[in-house]
């Protein structure tokens, strides 16, 4: 079993640096997610840590072995491909003991471990198929199968699931979690589903701009976000960041004061979040409420949304039942939970936390 | 489709494919003539007494070896051109789909100055016509001290097959994932094996469009062999048979019979390869 280590790694393609000296501790046995929106540079990490891109500066270990100067087939890892990459004229009993035949592993007990992996995987009826033959979640399975043959340190997944369709996303999801913990092999998987990330992993690692954003369990980054950057971009709906301002040791949001507690030290101007699930409605005058008017009312199945504009262009979110009823310009109030209110500094964008 | 529409179509399609496949049934006709048959008027669509005397002449009518020196017939050096004519087909062949194949590969896969416009320029270079650069090259064949040889020949095929030739290749790499060939490396393969088992698989049926294209144009070419070559025994297959035609009088069953017999391998090959032809030229042409 084999932690990752990466050190100070940085990548640049000429003059666009994509990753900037990142530093990420996978612990041994851990499934993984690299989670941030395109171009944040999560596929080119994975794509470094498995040897096929090189690193500008920076180290990548397994444990106590130095990796970063192997070549991809010297390291011992095993990929996912989101094309699944399958070897087109190769069939699928082929594809999957393709890894042992090149590490010279005799032809039985390649049979043997091709035959085992397929038993797992459900495939065994297809082994000598050709992958053009093959639907979408049988190619997935077959690479899925050709990564745990050769039993690597470390499993690679970039994106596996997105060539799917939703009902065999989730039931791949579950199988694939299911597969980790029988194998126990050390994961990094690479999406920009967060709900991916958010059911399957140990660890989150929200990634923007080549930079980490936050390293956390996926209740760390849902409950307690780092920043700006992950307080947005995790949750579905996203959160409501709103201007707020302290006056005389109140928070207030657009004049109205709430009953938040204020750590010390806390700067004048902040910004407040507020998950749209923790927003309740009100009637306008209410205490610890904020008035504003109904701007859109979104029905998406059991729940409803409600936006209510409190200041001019500024929205807020309230998710709420579906049986709650609420028309367009509706004068209401909304009411922010105040145990789940997230501070940030608006001119950091790091979390205020007592 | 109506049946009065659909008449008509096959009516101009075999219109067509008569006026296409004339000369071959008139030279294979002509060639299973006797001699004074070949000029009756009215002439005979079919023979009326078949006769193999001119195949007879070409295939077993001794060789040059047997009788050397003056006043041998032409058709004693059939044989030899004929072996002419597949040395340096599959040659030229050989040399232009491995210079190709790696070449395009390379454009395709390793990131290097130029290499966006060379499949540009050698596609360009392409479509000048050779009639333009035989005779600089037979100047060239002339210092190199070549002319008169087979591998001139070899060489000049190889200038006018590979342009296309890595231009087709080219297309076809493009269209071949780079993702497989990571996975392999991942899997532990090196590079060269990558190349072997994965790439060359899956190129193939772009190799075989490219072969039999090169094989064609250097089987069928007339004007290089016609430039650099001078002895009787090195002549290729097109320029050979023009001996059949002496200036004043034509032997028109022999003429007939060699073209018959060098229609053969190429129609056999390409009756086989056809399903890999179409296959290949698709790849080229749709990207993925």
């Amino acid at each position: 079993m084999t932690d990752l280590v990466v050190q100070g790694l940085s990548k640049s393609f000429g003059s666009n640096q994509v990753l900037k000296a990142l530093d990420l501790t996978v612990p041994s046995r851990q499934f993984v997610t690299l989670l941030g929106p395109s171009g944040c540079g999560k596929t080119t990490l994975l794509r470094m840590i498995a040897g096929l891109e090189k690193a500008t500066a920076g180290e990548i270990r397994f444990g106590d072995r130095r990796v970063d100067m192997l070549p991809p087939g010297e390291r011992n890892i095993a990929m996912v491909f989101q094309s699944y990459a399958l070897y087109p004229t190769m069939d699928v009993a082929r594809n999957i003991g393709y890894g042992l035949e090149v590490r010279g592993t005799p032809k039985p007990e390649r049979t043997e471990k091709i035959g085992a992996v397929a038993k797992v995987l459900e495939i065994a009826h297809l082994l000598l198929r050709k992958p053009k033959q093959l639907s979408g979640g049988q190619r997935q399975r077959v690479a899925l199968g050709r990564a745990m043959a050769r039993r690597p340190d470390i499993f690679l997944m970039d994106e596996p699931l997105s060539n799917l369709d939703a009902k065999l996303r989730a039931t791949m999801r579950g199988e694939l979690r299911r597969f980790h913990l029988d194998l126990g092999t050390t994961t990094v998987y690479v999406t920009h589903d967060q709900l991916e990330a958010m059911t399957m992993s140990d660890l989150v690692v929200v990634m923007n701009e080549g930079v980490v954003q936050q390293i956390g369990t996926p209740e760390e980054v849902y409950g307690k976000p780092a920043n700006l950057f992950v307080a947005g971009f995790i949750g579905t709906p996203p959160m409501n960041l709103i201007p707020a301002k302290v006056v005389d040791g109140v928070v207030t949001v657009a004049g109205a004061p709430l009953p938040v507690p204020l750590p010390p030290g806390a700067p004048a101007e902040l910004i407040l979040g507020v998950r749209p699930q923790d927003v309740t409605m009100a009637a306008p005058g209410d205490a610890g409420a904020v008035p504003g008017k109904v701007w859109m009312v979104e029905l998406i199945g059991s729940e409803r949304l409600i936006e209510v504009e409190i200041a001019p262009k500024l929205r807020v979110t309230a998710e709420v039942r579906a049986s709650h009823r609420a028309a367009m310009d509706d004068l209401v109030a909304i009411r922010p939970d105040p145990a789940h209110i997230h501070l940030f500094d608006p001119a950091t964008g790091l979390a205020i936390r007592a | 489709m109506r049946p009065w529409i659909a008449a008509i179509l096959y009516a101009v399609l075999g219109a067509i494919t008569f006026v296409v496949c004339f000369p071959l049934l008139w030279a294979i006709s002509t060639s299973l003539k006797p001699k004074d048959e070949i000029f009756r008027w009215p002439p005979t669509i079919w023979p009326e007494n078949v006769t193999f005397d001119a195949y007879r002449e070409l295939l077993f009518g001794g060789s040059v070896a047997s009788a050397p020196g003056a006043g041998v017939p032409p058709s004693a050096y059939f044989l030899t051109w004929f072996g002419n004519s597949i040395i340096v087909s599959i040659g030229s062949t050989i040399i232009s789909i491995t210079v190709a194949t790696l070449a395009a590969y390379s454009l395709t896969r390793f990131r290097f100055w130029g290499q966006r416009s060379v499949p540009y320029i050698a596609i360009l270079g392409y479509m000048v016509p050779s009639v333009i650069f035989v005779f600089p090259m037979f100047l060239t064949m002339v210092s190199l001290e070549l002319t008169d040889t087979l591998f001139s020949l070899i060489l000049g095929y190889v200038c006018i097959t590979l342009p296309f030739c890595l231009w087709l290749m080219w297309a076809f790499f493009r269209g071949v994932p780079i993702e497989i060939e990571e996975a392999a490396l991942v899997d532990g393969a090196t590079r060269l094996q990558v190349f072997r088992q994965i790439v060359l698989p899956v190129a193939l049926p772009g190799i075989i469009a490219a072969s039999i294209f090169s094989l064609i144009v250097s089987w069928n070419d007339y004007l290089f062999g016609r430039v650099f070559m001078n002895s009787m025994e090195n002549l290729p297959l097109t320029v050979g048979v023009m001996h059949f035609f002496d200036g004043t009088h034509v032997d028109w069953a022999l003429m007939m019979a060699s073209s018959v017999l060098m229609t053969l391998p190429m129609a056999i090959l390409f009756g086989f390869m056809q399903r890999h032809l179409v296959a290949g030229f698709g790849a080229g042409a749709v990207k993925g």
